[in-house]
C-alpha cells in the first residue's frame, strides 16, 4: 500500500475549467492561502501566462504582486506555473531570451514548479525549455504526457516520450496529463505501468479531469502506480474540473493507502470555495454522467455548444452531425493534435468551415495556419501532405510566415525603457498599454476577502441607493439586517 | 464571521449613503453601525453572540455557571438539571429514536421505578430505522425516574431514566 | 513545521488578538480561560474552550501546571503566551518543551538571559550596548557603596522583578536605608527574590524602546516606539516612531537593540526598551522584554505587518521572511490604554459589568478590546479594557484623529479612564510630543488644580 501525496489545482485548473478562469481575484486568493498552506499538499497548481493575463486585464491586480504575497503566506508549499515553453499571455511565440526572462521573474516572486506542457509532445522544445528553467533556478521541473486517444498514441509512444524526460537532467519528475477526462481504469493500468517502468524511478503524477466521470475510479485504480494524484477543492472540483480532494483522500485510506493531509483544514478550504460560489453566483462543479461518445470526438461540451449556436445562427443546425464526423476526418490530417485548448476549437472551426463552405479548406482560421505553419510545435503524427500544400499555398499563409521574429528583452528595452522593472517590461510587451496602465493606476490590490459579507456589501449597496426608505429590516436563515435612514431623505420624497 | 476588514468595507459604503444606522447579526456576531453628525463618521458596537465550545475535560466546571447565564455549549450535548447531582445518573439512549419500556407490546416493562440494575442490565429498547436495539443501565444503581414514556421519541442526548448510582 | 492547533494561555485583549491572526492562518484554536473568563469575548472567538482554574491568578493564568496540562488535554502542538502571566516564564517554556508543545516564545537559555535583570544588563554591555550607571547590592552595605559610584537620585529596584513593580526612587543619602530596608522586603515577599539593584535615576528622560524579531540566526528591528507616558511606571499612551529624535539617536538606538537581539541569537518578538536622558543626549539599555508587547498595534500601524503572525511564523520554525530593506516606517500611530478605572479617585480600579460599549470605526483608526456589552470586568486581572489606536501621516494628524476617536468612545457600566485620555490629548505639551517620564505627573496635576478651580467656582 502506498503513501500518496497530493497536489492542489483548485486556484489555476479548478478555476479555468469551472469558472473562466476568471473566478478568482488576489484577496480571494490570499484569504485562503495560510490554510491551503498547512493542508500539506505537494504543491499547488497556481498561475499560468492565462491567469496572469486575466489578473490584469479582467481585475486590474498586478499577477506579480499576487505571486509575492501568495509566497508569503505560503512557506510550506510548492507554487506551481504552468506554460507550453513557446509564449506569455499573448498568443504570438516569443523569443529564448524572453522567456528566459520570464522565467527568471517567476522565480525571483516566488515560483518553485513549473510544468512544460507542450501540447505536440516536441521533446526537443521541452528540454530545451527545462534547461532554460533550471537555469532560471526553478526547484522542481515536471515534463507533461498529455494523454488522448488515437492510433497513434498508444502506450509505447508515451513510453518512448517518458525515457526521454527520464533521460533529461533538467526534468525532475513527469506527469500524465489527462485535460479531457478520457483515461479509463484499464487503460490506466497499461498506460502507467509502461510510463513507470520507462521512467526508471523518476517520480510520476497523475492528473485526470472528471469530465466523464471516470478520474474519481482512474485514481483509485492509478494509486499503486503514482506517487502524486492531482486533486481539487470543493465548488472548483468535479464538473470538468478534477476530482474532489476529501473523496479522493476517503479512497485511497479505505484501500489501505496513507495520505497526510491535515483532514480539518482540507475541509475548511473546500468550504471556503463552496461559500465564495454562492456568495459569488460560481458554479459548483458536480460529478458527471459517463459519455461514451466523448471518448470518440474528444470535444468538450463549450465547445460542443458554441459549434451548434453558430450552425443555428447560419441556420445550418440540421449540419451539427456532419460536422462532428468532418470533425474527426480534420483532427487526422493535422496530425492528431490533443484535444487541449486551442486545438478543439481550431479543429472545430476548420470543420465547420469545411461543412458549410463550397469547397474544403477554402477558408482557412489564422491559427490553423500557424498551427501548420509549425508555430505550435511538431505534431505527432505528419500532417496529411494534400492539407499541407492547400494551407501552406494560401496568400495569408505567406503572410503569416513572413512575420518578424520575436523581439529580445533588449529591443522591448529600446521600445519601453530602461526605468521599468523586468515585470513591468513583460507586461508591456504582451498586453495592450491601456490595460497595464489601468493595473498601475489602481494601486496595491485588496488582500482580504470574507464570503459571507459579500450579500451584506451588496445589499449595503442597493440600499444606499434607496431614497423611497425610512427603515427596512431583513430577515432570513442566518442573516438579519436593520437600516435606518437618515431622516430628511423621507421628507425630501 | 465578519472581519475588522469587513466592517471598514462596510461603513465605508454606507458613508456614502443616506443611511445613519445599520445592523448585521450573522455568523455569532452582531454589529451595529451608527452614524455621528454630518461628518459621516461611524462608531460600531460588537457583539460575539456565538457560544464558547468548553472541551468535555472541564465540563465541571462549566456546570456551575451563574443561573441566568447563556447556557454553555460542550462536546457531549447538554444534560438534564437533576444529573448535576454526582450521585444520579442518566440513561440516555445510544441512538435516536423510539422508546419503548417493554420487549414486545403488552409485555411487562424491563423495569419500573425502585429497580435494582446492574450496569448490563437492559432497561429498555430504541428503534432506530425498523432496527432495534436494547439500552443498558450502564451503572449499577437503582432507578429513581423514568423520564421517557413506552413508545416514545428520545434523541441521545435525552434522559430515558435516572439511576441513582448505588456507592 | 506548521501548527495545527493552539492553546491560548491569556486573557482579555491580547487573547482575543492571538485568536484573530491564528484564524487567518487557519490554525485551530484552544482557548485557556479561569471559570471568571468562561463567557468572555476570547472563550466565544476560540473554537475550544478549557478551563484551566478558578479566577484568581495564582491559580489559573498564572499556575504553570494548570496551563500545561491544559495544551496537552487539548491535543495543542503550540501555545501562546500573550504578555504578563507566564509570557516570560522559563518554567512555563521548559514545561512545554517537556510535553512536546511548542512554546510561541524565545528559548528557555534566552528567557532565563533576559529575566534577570543582571544578566540581562550583562548582555547588553557585552553586546555593547550603554547602561545606566548601577550596580547590584545584596546587603545594604554594598547598596551605598554602589551608590556613592551612582550619585543621587538614584532607584532602587528589585532584581527578580519587572514591569515596573516595586521599584524606588531615593533623592538623598539619608533616606537610602529606609527604602533599602523597605524594597528588599518587598521583593522577597513578591518574587522570592531580596536581591535589589541600584541605578542612577534620571531626571528627565523618555522611555524608547525598538521592536526586533528574530528567527534564531537573524535579526531585524521593527522601527522604535515611545511609551514616556506612565504613572507609576505603567504605560498609558505609547507611540510609533518615538518622535522629535535626531536621526543619529534614532539610529543608534536601533543598532543597539539588534545588536542586543544578534548577540542572544534571539528567535520571536522582543523589545528592547531604553531609557533616553534628555539633558545628556545618552541612552541607557534598561531591559529587554521576551514577549509580545501591549502596544504592538502601533508598529503594525505603521509598517503595515501582522506582528503576531511574524512571531507564529519563526516560532514554527521558518526563516525570517522579511530583511531589513523590506522594514519601513509609514507616518505615525497613537496608542490610548483605556482602564477600568476611576482616575478621578486615584485611578481606583472599577471592576463590574460593561452595560454599553460603542467604538468609533473608520480607515485609520483601529480598536483592539475584549469587552462588549454584558461582559463582566473580574476584579483578579488588569484593568485594560481597550486599546484605541489611530494612524495619521504625520504626529499632528494622528493627534487630531486620536481626539475625535476618544469621543466617539463610550463605555458605560464601569468607571474608564476614557475622559483622561480626551484631556491628554488636547494637553499642550502632550501636542508638542516627546515629553519625558514625569510629564504626567505634572500633567495630573494640572488636571486636579482644574477641578480644583471649577469646584472653587
Amino acid at each position: 500500500m502506498a503513501n500518496i501525496e497530493l497536489v492542489d489545482v483548485s486556484l489555476r485548473d479548478g478555476n479555468q475549467s469551472l469558472w473562466g478562469a476568471t473566478g478568482l481575484r488576489t484577496a480571494q486568493i490570499l484569504q485562503i492561502a495560510p490554510a491551503m498552506d498547512r493542508v500539506g499538499f505537494r504543491a499547488l497548481d497556481y498561475t499560468s501566462s492565462t491567469h496572469m493575463g486575466v489578473a490584469v486585464r479582467n481585475f486590474r491586480e498586478d499577477p506579480w504582486e499576487r505571486i509575492r504575497l501568495t509566497r508569503q503566506a505560503m512557506p510550506n508549499t510548492a507554487l506551481q506555473f504552468i506554460g507550453t515553453g513557446f509564449r506569455f499571455i499573448s498568443w504570438e511565440t516569443a523569443h529564448p531570451d524572453f522567456m528566459q526572462l520570464v522565467y527568471d521573474r517567476l522565480v525571483v516572486n516566488g515560483i518553485d514548479r513549473v510544468v512544460v506542457l507542450d501540447p505536440m509532445h516536441d521533446i526537443d522544445a521541452a528540454v530545451e525549455s527545462a534547461r532554460m528553467l533550471r537555469r532560471a533556478g526553478v526547484r522542481e521541473i515536471i515534463g507533461a504526457l498529455v494523454y488522448t486517444i488515437s492510433e497513434v498514441h498508444d502506450d509505447a509512444f508515451y513510453a518512448r516520450l517518458a525515457q526521454q524526460m527520464a533521460a533529461c537532467p533538467d526534468i525532475d519528475r513527469v506527469y500524465v496529463k489527462d485535460p479531457a477526462g478520457l483515461l479509463t481504469p484499464e487503460r490506466a493500468r497499461s498506460l502507467l505501468r509502461a510510463v513507470r517502468a520507462a521512467l526508471a524511478g523518476k517520480p510520476l503524477e497523475l492528473h485526470s479531469h472528471c469530465t466523464i466521470g471516470l478520474s474519481p475510479i482512474t485514481y483509485t485504480v492509478a494509486a499503486d502506480l503514482v506517487d502524486v494524484l492531482q486533486v481539487a477543492c470543493g465548488s472548483l472540483s468535479n464538473g470538468s474540473s478534477l476530482p474532489d480532494a476529501q473523496r479522493v483522500v476517503a479512497n485511497l485510506r479505505e484501500l489501505g493507502h496513507t495520505v497526510d493531509v491535515d483532514d480539518r483544514l482540507l475541509g475548511k478550504v473546500a468550504d471556503y470555495f463552496n461559500r465564495l460560489a454562492e456568495a459569488e453566483s460560481l458554479p459548483s462543479g458536480t460529478p458527471q454522467e459517463y459519455d461514451t461518445s466523448f471518448l470518440r470526438h474528444q470535444v468538450a461540451g463549450g465547445v460542443l455548444s458554441t459549434t451548434r449556436r453558430q450552425l443555428r445562427e447560419l441556420d445550418m443546425e440540421p449540419r451539427f452531425d456532419a460536422v462532428m464526423e468532418e470533425v474527426g476526418q480534420v483532427r487526422a490530417e493535422l496530425g492528431y493534435p490533443i484535444m487541449v485548448t486551442p486545438f478543439p476549437q481550431m479543429v472545430c472551426s476548420q470543420a465547420l468551415f469545411n461543412v458549410i463552405g463550397t469547397e474544403r479548406y477554402a477558408n482557412v482560421p489564422d491559427q490553423v495556419i500557424r498551427y501548420v505553419l509549425g508555430n505550435f510545435g511538431r505534431p505527432a503524427g505528419p500532417i496529411d501532405p494534400d492539407v499541407r500544400d492547400r494551407i501552406l499555398g494560401l496568400p495569408r499563409a505567406r503572410e503569416l510566415a513572413g512575420e518578424p521574429p520575436a523581439p529580445t528583452p533588449a529591443e522591448l528595452r529600446k521600445q519601453f525603457g530602461s526605468l521599468i522593472s523586468d515585470e513591468e517590461l513583460l507586461l508591456r510587451a504582451t498586453m495592450p498599454a491601456d490595460q497595464v496602465d489601468a493595473m498601475i493606476a489602481s494601486g496595491p490590490a485588496q488582500r482580504h476577502y470574507t464570503p459571507e459579507a459579500q450579500q451584506v456589501l451588496r445589499l449595503v449597496d442597493h440600499l444606499a441607493a434607496r431614497q423611497d426608505l425610512a427603515e427596512l429590516t431583513v430577515e432570513k436563515p442566518g442573516l438579519s439586517i436593520t437600516a435606518r435612514y437618515r431622516k430628511e431623505s423621507v421628507v425630501d420624497a | 464571521m465578519l472581519t475588522p476588514e469587513d466592517i471598514r468595507d462596510l461603513v465605508r459604503v454606507l458613508d456614502s449613503s443616506s443611511l445613519e444606522e445599520f445592523q448585521v447579526d450573522m455568523g455569532g456576531l452582531s454589529v451595529t453601525l451608527r452614524r455621528h453628525g454630518a461628518r459621516g463618521d461611524w462608531t460600531r458596537e460588537s457583539r460575539v453572540t456565538r457560544q464558547p465550545h468548553v472541551l468535555e475535560a472541564s465540563q465541571e466546571a462549566d456546570t456551575r455557571e451563574a443561573a441566568g447565564e447563556e447556557k454553555v455549549s460542550s462536546g457531549t450535548g447538554a444534560t438534564t438539571s437533576s444529573a448535576r447531582r454526582e450521585d444520579v445518573h442518566p440513561i440516555t439512549p445510544p441512538l435516536l429514536g423510539t422508546f419503548y419500556r417493554a420487549p414486545k407490546p403488552g409485555a411487562a416493562p424491563f423495569v419500573e421505578v425502585g429497580a435494582a440494575v446492574e450496569a448490563d442490565t437492559v432497561v429498555g429498547m430504541m428503534e432506530t430505522m425498523k432496527m432495534m436495539s436494547p439500552v443498558h443501565a450502564g451503572v449499577a444503581g437503582t432507578i429513581v425516574e423514568i423520564c421517557v414514556g413506552d413508545a416514545e421519541f428520545a434523541q441521545p442526548e435525552t434522559a430515558l431514566m435516572l439511576v441513582e448510582v448505588r456507592s | 513545521m506548521s501548527f495545527r492547533r493552539m492553546l491560548v494561555a491569556n486573557r482579555g485583549e491580547i487573547a482575543a488578538r492571538v485568536l484573530r491572526t491564528c484564524r487567518a492562518l487557519g490554525i485551530e484554536t484552544v482557548q485557556a480561560v479561569s471559570e471568571a473568563d468562561v463567557l468572555s469575548v476570547p472563550a466565544r472567538l476560540a473554537d475550544h474552550v478549557v478551563v484551566i482554574g478558578p479566577g484568581p491568578s495564582g491559580a489559573s493564568y498564572l499556575d504553570v501546571d494548570a496551563v500545561v496540562n491544559a495544551a496537552v488535554a487539548s491535543g495543542a502542538d503550540a501555545l501562546h503566551p500573550g504578555y504578563g502571566f507566564l509570557s516570560e516564564n522559563a518554567d512555563l517554556a521548559r514545561a512545554c518543551g517537556r510535553h512536546g508543545v511548542t512554546f510561541v516564545g524565545p528559548s528557555v537559555a534566552v528567557l532565563e538571559a533576559v529575566g534577570d535583570k543582571l544578566s540581562a544588563r550583562d548582555h547588553a554591555v557585552a553586546a555593547g550596548l550603554p547602561v545606566v550607571p548601577g550596580g547590584q547590592a545584596g546587603t545594604p552595605a554594598d547598596a551605598f557603596e554602589v551608590a556613592e559610584r551612582v550619585g543621587y537620585p538614584l532607584l532602587v529596584k528589585a532584581v527578580g522583578g519587572g514591569g515596573g513593580r516595586g521599584m524606588k526612587r531615593v533623592d538623598a543619602q539619608e533616606d537610602l536605608q529606609r527604602n533599602l530596608e523597605l524594597a528588599m522586603a518587598e521583593a522577597d515577599a513578591a518574587f522570592g527574590d531580596p536581591r535589589v539593584y541600584i541605578e542612577r535615576y534620571v531626571v528627565s528622560g523618555r522611555h524608547i524602546e525598538v521592536q526586533v524579531l528574530g528567527d534564531g540566526d537573524q535579526v531585524i528591528h521593527l522601527g522604535d516606539r515611545d511609551c514616556s507616558v506612565q504613572r507609576r511606571y505603567q504605560k498609558l499612551f505609547e507611540e510609533a516612531p518615538a518622535p522629535h529624535l535626531d536621526d543619529d539617536i534614532r539610529s543608534s538606538l536601533r543598532a543597539a537593540a539588534t545588536a542586543l537581539a544578534g548577540q542572544l541569537r534571539y528567535r520571536g518578538l522582543g523589545t528592547v526598551e531604553f531609557l533616553f536622558d534628555r539633558a545628556r543626549r545618552e541612552f541607557y539599555f534598561l531591559e529587554m522584554n521576551a514577549r509580545i508587547q501591549v502596544e504592538h498595534p502601533v508598529t503594525e500601524m505603521v509598517t503595515g505587518l501582522d506582528l503576531v503572525a511574524e512571531q507564529i511564523r519563526v516560532a514554527e520554525g521558518h526563516p525570517l521572511r522579511l530583511t531589513q530593506d523590506d522594514i519601513s516606517v509609514t507616518g505615525h500611530a497613537l496608542e490610548c490604554r483605556v482602564n477600568a478605572e476611576d482616575w478621578q479617585a486615584d485611578f481606583r480600579p472599577s471592576p463590574g459589568t460593561v452595560t454599553a460599549a460603542a467604538f468609533p470605526v473608520g480607515d485609520h483608526v483601529r480598536v483592539d478590546t475584549h469587552i462588549q456589552s454584558d461582559a463582566a470586568v473580574p476584579p483578579y486581572y488588569d484593568s485594560l479594557l481597550a486599546k484605541v489606536i489611530v494612524h495619521g501621516s504625520n504626529r499632528d494628524e494622528a493627534m487630531a484623529q486620536m481626539a475625535h476617536a476618544l469621543r466617539r468612545c463610550r463605555i458605560e457600566g464601569v468607571a474608564t479612564t476614557l475622559d483622561l485620555h480626551r484631556r491628554l490629548v488636547e494637553d499642550d505639551e502632550m501636542c508638542l510630543g516627546g515629553v519625558d517620564t514625569m510629564f504626567f505627573t505634572r500633567f495630573l496635576t494640572r488636571q486636579e488644580s482644574l477641578s480644583d478651580a471649577t469646584v472653587g467656582a
